[in-house]
């Protein structure tokens, strides 16, 4: 093994998560803070963490519809975050619209402006669904590595 | 001696996480997920694409029928089409696994045909679609049902008439 595999399986241990709430109404990260917090669910145990700098991150959790006041912001936040990362759309909301689909002042859906890997549907998902999404944005993040 | 009884209590109960990503999850019984639809017993008429607040429900006529699709990506799981449903042919399941690739995103869809139909009566095409009950009075015996699914919508309408004449 070379060392650079090595460093791969070392660096591969524990992705960092970061959340972007682009406009949500807060319930899906209510279920974000669930999913971490209560160790009923505990996404700690897959080695993810939250992180408060999108500079440490490695996983991108994004709630919300992407409202046309949050999108310069969002963006720029998306680019802080260094590559290889793995972006998650969380809700129904980022990944068509939801109910705000035709509204004036909404982007949605994200996946115009952001490369979106693994969608989690529900309004709110419940924690299960987001750690599964999790782990399948995991398997993604170690195939880019 | 509180803290015995906790040790104790913790010992014999293990870890309160649930072990799910490796192991299946606990799901309530009333979970509002995946929506099913059931074309058999659909009347057609079309009141949950009506009231479907995200939009996600869609009927399209086709040459083959009527086609209902369910999009799960923008369904927000409020239950109100199945609220509505005279006949629950639309309902919730408590499958929550709906977490996707980017690649499956127009995948995750609840598809169902009702199929056209010749008229027993009239000979006209017309759609397979169930016989609506809810003001039906008496109430369909299950053979009246049976030949009500069969005719056209005039001849349904000639069939309840001569119903209520007799």
């Amino acid at each position: 093994m070379s060392v650079v595999e090595r460093l791969k399986n070392v660096a591969a241990r524990s992705p960092w998560l970061y959340r972007i709430n682009a406009g949500s109404c807060n319930g899906c990260d209510v279920e974000l803070a669930t999913t971490a917090l209560i160790p009923r669910y505990d996404v700690e145990r897959l080695g993810c963490q939250y992180c408060g700098s999108p500079r440490h991150a490695d996983i991108v959790l994004i709630t919300g519809p992407l409202t046309r006041h949050v999108l310069a912001a969002a963006q720029r936040l998306f680019e802080e975050i260094p590559d290889p990362k793995v972006t998650v759309a969380v809700g129904v909301c980022p990944i068509s619209g939801g109910i705000f689909r035709e509204s004036y002042s909404v982007c949605a859906p994200i996946d115009q402006y952001f490369p979106v890997d693994v969608n989690v549907p529900g309004c709110p998902p419940r924690p299960q669904a987001i750690i599964e999404g999790i782990a399948k944005a995991i398997a993604i993040w170690r195939q880019r590595l | 001696m509180n803290f015995l009884s906790l040790f104790t209590r913790n010992l014999r109960q293990g870890p309160y996480t649930e072990p799910f990503p490796f192991a299946p999850a606990p799901t309530p019984k009333r979970f509002r997920g995946r929506i099913a639809f059931d074309a058999k017993s659909c009347e057609g008429c079309r009141l949950c694409e009506k009231v479907c607040p995200s939009g996600a429900i869609r009927f399209e006529r086709t040459p083959e029928g009527m086609t209902f699709d369910c999009w799960h990506d923008t369904c927000v799981f409020c239950g109100t089409c199945e609220f509505y449903c005279p006949t629950k042919s639309v309902g919730q399941t408590d499958d929550w696994h709906l977490s996707h690739a980017q690649d499956q995103k127009f995948a995750l869809v609840e598809h169902g045909l009702i199929p056209n139909q010749i008229c027993a009566e009239c000979g006209a095409k017309a759609l397979a679609t169930a016989p609506m009950t809810a003001n039906v009075r008496p109430p369909y015996s299950a053979e009246e049902f049976e030949h009500a699914r069969a005719l056209c919508p005039k001849c349904r309408a000639k069939f309840l008439k001569s119903r209520r004449k007799s």
